[in-house]
């Protein structure tokens, strides 16, 4: 379910786009496995888009973790974008993409 | 011409700035270089951000920096008998979600600088400071505040578009201290 590639031109590009916006922050092996795709052309894309300010990352631990760069300065109008055109996903993907587990667990918790 | 290794860096980016305007393709200096210039080397940063305001094809800026003998490092160009190193981040020439329209104009023996002006340079380091809590660089805005003439009033309109008053009031604060 892609609504934006046309203009994006590339379903990585989305995909990365829109789970920053659903979850405010991921990494490449996170985002491709949330859509079953490999993570070569998720992680490209995500550098790309770093080299272009849309994104900025940082490491925590070994992992490189990116978020929207808040000094893009078009930011709030892609958000826009990116929102309304979350809204033409399937609400099953919608909600997939934003649930995700933000409080803390405590280190060695049984499930 | 000084021999590029007796360059200073606004000396370096004014004969880059002049070169690249030459062959059409304007570029703008940001970034930590400015706060060197506008603090007269209080803050020193060896490397010089030259905004690509049109977004050229990478290609076309490494044939113009080669004609003036620098070399591509991955995301840098450096000459080989100069310490600084030269970056293109891409336009547009903005801060937070304003374009900067304050350029301002120095001449150098190697050529003429474009540089952003030390209000837009204020602003461009009370962005990291806003976004990012980088305490460097809100002390970077008060040191080019000290050294230069500032709009305080064009930072408070600004700073209020970014909704960070709370922080602008802490950056005015410090100025004063």
């Amino acid at each position: 379910m892609f609504s934006l590639q046309s203009i994006l031109g590339s379903e990585s590009c989305e995909q990365v786009l829109m789970f920053i916006l659903a979850r405010s922050q991921g990494y490449p092996t996170e985002i491709a496995n949330f859509f079953k795709v490999s993570k070569l052309p998720i992680q490209k894309q995500m550098a790309k888009l770093e080299i272009g300010n849309v994104l900025a990352s940082h490491l925590v631990g070994r992992t490189r973790l990116y978020q929207f760069n808040p000094r893009y300065p078009f930011l709030k109008e892609v958000k826009a974008l990116l929102e309304k055109a979350l809204t033409f996903y399937p609400e099953s993907l919608q909600e997939e993409l934003r649930m995700n587990r933000r409080r803390p667990r405590r280190a060695g918790k049984p499930l | 011409m000084k021999p590029i290794a007796n360059m200073t860096q606004p000396e370096i980016g004014a004969l880059v700035v002049s070169h690249l305007k030459k062959v059409g393709i304007p570029v703008v200096l940001s970034g930590g270089a400015v706060v060197s210039i506008y603090s007269h080397a209080k803050y020193v940063s060896k490397d010089l951000d030259l905004v690509d305001i049109y977004f050229h094809k990478k290609s076309k800026i490494m044939d113009a920096m080669s004609e003036i003998g620098f070399v591509e490092y991955g995301r840098y160009f450096k000459h080989p008998d100069s310490e600084f190193f030269i970056e293109f981040p891409p336009g547009p020439l903005s801060v937070g979600a304003e374009p900067i329209r304050e350029i301002i104009q120095k001449e150098y023996t190697t050529g003429v600088l474009m540089l952003i002006s030390p209000t837009e340079c204020v602003k461009d380091r009370l962005s990291a400071y806003y976004h990012w809590n980088d305490q460097q660089s809100l002390d970077q805005a008060v040191l080019v505040a000290a050294n230069q003439d500032i709009n305080l009033n064009e930072v408070r309109r600004w700073s209020e578009q970014e909704s960070k008053l709370a922080e602008y009031n802490i950056f005015l604060s410090r100025m004063k201290s």
